[in-house]
């Protein structure tokens, strides 16, 4: 692996040295580290880990972790998908400004997302009190939990489906209503097809950060066991309890679940890349 | 099998439109007869290619009308217009197979005037059938050639049995065999079918091939409409002339190259000259001389048996030339040989 | 023959339909981003000078946060060179040879996008606190990394790590390698054709990296949090200090303090803004 292919000539130099630096690099900072937390969560005996794993305040962590994330996962696609719509496909003034602010969540430090979200949904807040004269409550709640994962994972969507419709040929919905297609039709069978992948993609990249996300979450959340508490401060929660080894039994848990979703993501990227280069 | 009636003419009335400060399409008036076979021939800004999404309805009139019949079309809907349009890169639905791709616009009609499952799926057979790529149903559009995926738009198109079909340079994306194949398999659809046709080019040969009707375009504008004959023996000035063939300029006045004659003796009122270049091309030879007198540039081309004629002909040599048939624009629209006493020399 | 309805009707129908539809679309666009994200910003500046500028400033001039501002500054200067060295050099690798498992390696490198930010700090302290792997080694010799400076760049360079080499890669391919092989073949040696040759085409693309990974660099809060052990006016970066403000429930110090963070967010997307707008 990792060995240059030999047929090709290669005039360019130093390909031993880059791809050398780079997996040294790669090993001292991601890998070996990353293979230590393995190690230590191995070290458990699989009653033990089992039993961690399966405690009643984990599980429920893991539940709300993953069921908030896949809702707000969820929302993003469908509004990520209307925004990159919007920006591919119309001219409106300010909307320079408006692609610009898309990226927000990308560029601001999620403690600050933390605790402005916090403060306009508390049931004083800007926004809660409306709310709250409702009767719902949204900080503190799971539903707290979701709009700051809506916030962080927002641009994943946008970015991965706006590029695919600004390229998307006007000569394929053309083609369409020339065969009698009305708008609907043209959105159902030719566009939501083409975007379909990147949708996917934006969906997932957006779901894997929800999952692993803590800085915005952590205010927001109010931190109560079985109810609110999500498995990253699950995590800082046993750490601070000096619980190494549940800490790393958990977080191993939680790396699987990442990893396996990076190279689903990749993976599937790799897929549509081939499939749409013609023979 | 593929058509009921389709018998519809279509009148353009005055349209013009612009692009910003371009004009793209200036004041037309073009008359298409039902059934025929028009080509929109022009040089690429001519706005044949826009005047040709006009009549499919993809691109807004500013003035005039578009009248299909005699009924005023000019702002009905694209989809109600029945129009086939097969698009330059033909726009294959990418993720749909080739069986999907004809049978779209049937599966997007209302629902009471869309055909059962069998009876969509008889009628793509027919057309698969009819274009012989029956074996690649299931295919993808990547997966087939060129050829096939024009042929495969052309099915699609007719699936929906339009009055009119509309190609934008239907063969520009090919290679030049597939594309002489396709030309004669074009015009033979349209013998069998009859329908009105209008295919819109910049290559002449292929307009004055294939085309019962030629309309010249130039910047925006109708320059000539008439059979490939008309066009190119009597062009109504100078572009049309200069766009349908290669041409000598001689003191304003031009001349074809196949009308140039060479003789290897001084004869009439004609010139040396000094031979440049031979190229062969095919069956016919094209020569490219300086006239001595003059030192001017200039073109001939002979057939086979004019060159067997004359003998081989090598760079270097000199010959007599003679140019019988110069044409002028300036003192009169219409071309006719010239008195030999005004030809120079 | 001309009995058809009004055309025109029709016409001016669609055109209204058109128009409805698209500014029904921008307007529920527009409204999902004001409130998702253009409010909570707007929210960050106004707790900010809720009581007054003369506090505002006060809480910027206060010691524990000058020196939360030294330590992300410092934070960020030693990672953010660290990982461009890397991007740049990773991405020569990866974009300019063909080899075997290059895909595999591109997903390796994007582990640490995937990995939640307190699992990279916990790798850290697994591998070097007092209970970790190597904590009694450097116990023994007096060298503390978790809950110390070392540990927060450590950390900070595993969550920036992706940032600069993701961007350049598909620059880099998408350049090819014909002028550096042309180079070659007129003399240049592999540093001239490196520095003359690859460097100067990939420099928007680089420079847009860099900005994202400062981003994250001076921002991070999960993976600095669980390493840094919270030691105020000692490990204590801009994040961690507004955390604490906030939990001390000295909100408007907190969000004097996060504004600052804010406007380095607003400054980012500015010039990643003008870098796209060079590269068009």
């Amino acid at each position: 692996m990792f060995k240059k292919k030999k047929r090709h000539h290669q005039v360019l130099p130093a390909f031993g040295l880059s791809m050398g630096y780079t997996l040294v690099y790669l090993s001292l900072i991601v890998l070996i580290p990353i293979a230590f937390l393995f190690i230590k969560a191995a070290a458990i005996s699989w009653d033990d880990f089992w039993s961690i794993i399966t405690d009643r305040r984990v599980l429920a962590s893991f539940q709300l972790t993953f069921s908030t994330s896949f809702m707000a996962a969820f929302i993003n696609a469908i509004f990520g998908t209307l925004i990159a719509w919007i920006l591919a496909k119309y001219q409106f003034t300010g909307k320079k400004i408006v692609d610009a602010i898309v990226d927000l969540p990308f560029a601001l430090p999620t403690a600050v997302a933390g605790i402005a979200l916090t403060t306009l949904y508390a049931p004083n807040g800007w926004i809660g009190r409306f709310f709250e004269a409702l009767g719902i409550k949204v900080a503190f709640t799971p539903l707290g939990i979701m709009i700051a994962l809506i916030f962080i994972g927002l641009p994943f969507v946008v970015r991965s489906v706006q590029p695919v419709l600004q390229e998307l040929d006007q000569q394929y919905e053309e083609a369409a209503s020339t065969l009698g297609a009305n708008s609907l039709q043209i959105f159902m069978k030719i566009i939501l097809p083409t975007i379909f992948p990147a949708i996917l993609t934006g969906f997932s990249l957006a779901f894997a950060r929800a999952l692993g996300e803590y800085g915005s979450v952590v205010f927001i959340s109010g931190n109560m066991p079985l109810k609110t508490e999500i498995v990253p401060l699950l995590i800082v929660t046993k750490l601070e309890q000096f619980d190494y080894v549940g800490a790393a039994a958990v977080a191993a848990v939680m790396l699987v679940i990442s990893f396996i979703l990076l190279f689903l993501i990749n993976f599937w990227q790799w897929r549509i890349s081939k499939k749409y280069e013609t023979v | 099998m593929l058509l009921g009636e389709g018998k519809m003419g279509i009148t353009i009335e005055k349209v013009s439109k612009n692009f910003g400060e371009y004009k793209a399409i200036n004041n037309v008036y073009l008359e298409i007869p039902s059934g025929d076979f028009t080509a929109l021939l022009g040089p690429s800004g001519s706005g044949k290619t826009t005047l040709l999404r006009m009549i499919a309805g993809l691109e807004n009139l500013d003035s005039g009308r578009i009248l299909f019949n005699d009924t005023d079309y000019t702002n009905k809907a694209v989809k109600e217009r029945r129009v086939g349009f097969v698009f330059q890169h033909y726009a294959l639905f990418k993720h749909m197979s080739v069986f999907d791709n004809i049978a779209f616009g049937l599966k997007v009609k209302p629902r009471h005037l869309r055909p059962s499952k069998e009876e969509i799926k008889e009628k793509v057979y027919d057309l698969l059938k009819f274009i012989q790529l029956e074996h690649l149903a299931e295919r993808y559009p990547s997966q087939v050639s060129g050829g096939q995926k024009q042929r495969i738009a052309l099915a699609r198109a007719l699936a929906v049995e339009p009055d009119v079909l509309l190609l934008d340079e239907p063969f520009g994306a090919l290679d030049a065999k597939v594309r002489q194949e396709l030309r004669h398999w074009l015009r033979e659809i349209h013998e069998k079918l009859k329908i009105t046709t209008i295919f819109v080019t910049h290559d002449q040969e292929e307009a004055l091939e294939m085309a019962d009707t030629i309309v010249v375009m130039n910047e925006g504008k109708v320059v000539q409409t008439g059979t490939p004959e008309e066009v190119y023996r009597r062009p109504v000035n100078e572009f049309v002339y200069r766009f349908l063939g290669r041409v000598n300029e001689v003191n304003g006045r031009y001349i074809r190259p196949h009308e140039v004659s060479l003789k290897r003796a001084p004869l009439g009122e004609s010139f040396p000259a000094k031979v440049v270049h031979v190229h062969f091309i095919g069956s016919t030879v094209r020569i490219q001389l300086t006239r001595l007198d003059e030192d001017i540039l200039f073109e001939a081309e002979l057939n086979e048996e004019k060159y067997r004629e004359i003998g081989p002909i090598a760079k270097g040599e000199f010959v007599y030339a003679q140019f019988t048939k110069l044409v002028d624009f300036d003192f009169q629209q219409k071309v006719k040989p010239l008195p030999q006493k005004e030809s120079v020399l | 023959m001309n009995k058809i309805k009004s055309p025109y009707k029709i016409n001016r129908l669609n055109f209204n339909f058109e128009a409805f539809r698209k500014g029904g679309l921008i307007g529920v666009a527009l409204a999902f981003l004001a409130l998702f994200i253009v409010v909570p910003l707007i929210a960050v500046f106004t707790e900010a000078f809720s009581k007054g500028a003369e506090l505002y400033f006060a809480s910027l001039m206060d010691p524990d946060a000058r020196s939360a501002i030294k330590l992300t500054l410092l934070v960020a200067a030693i990672a953010v060179p660290l990982n461009t060295i890397f991007g740049v050099i990773a991405a020569y690798a990866i974009a300019k040879f063909q080899f075997k498992g290059k895909n595999f390696l591109i997903t390796l490198i994007d582990i640490p996008f995937a990995v939640s930010p307190v699992i990279a700090g916990l790798v850290f302290v697994l591998l070097f606190g007092s209970q970790g792997f190597l904590g009694p080694f450097l116990e023994a010799n007096n060298i503390k990394i978790v809950f110390a400076v070392p540990g927060l760049i450590l950390a900070t360079v595993f969550v920036t790590f992706p940032f600069v080499v993701r961007e350049l890669i598909p620059v880099m391919q998408e350049q090819g390698t014909d002028e550096e092989q042309a180079g070659r073949i007129l003399g240049a040696n592999g540093w001239q054709m490196f520095f003359r040759i690859t460097l100067p085409n990939i420099k928007w693309g680089l420079l847009y990296g860099i900005i994202l990974c400062n981003a994250r660099a001076m921002g991070e809060f999960g993976a600095v949090s669980v390493v840094s052990g919270h030691i105020r006016g000692l490990t204590n970066t801009i994040p961690l200090h507004v955390e604490i403000l906030y939990n001390e429930y000295q909100f408007s110090a907190a969000f004097a303090v996060a504004s600052i963070l804010a406007m380095l967010a607003i400054v980012t997307l500015f010039l990643k803004s003008v870098v796209e707008w060079k590269t068009k």
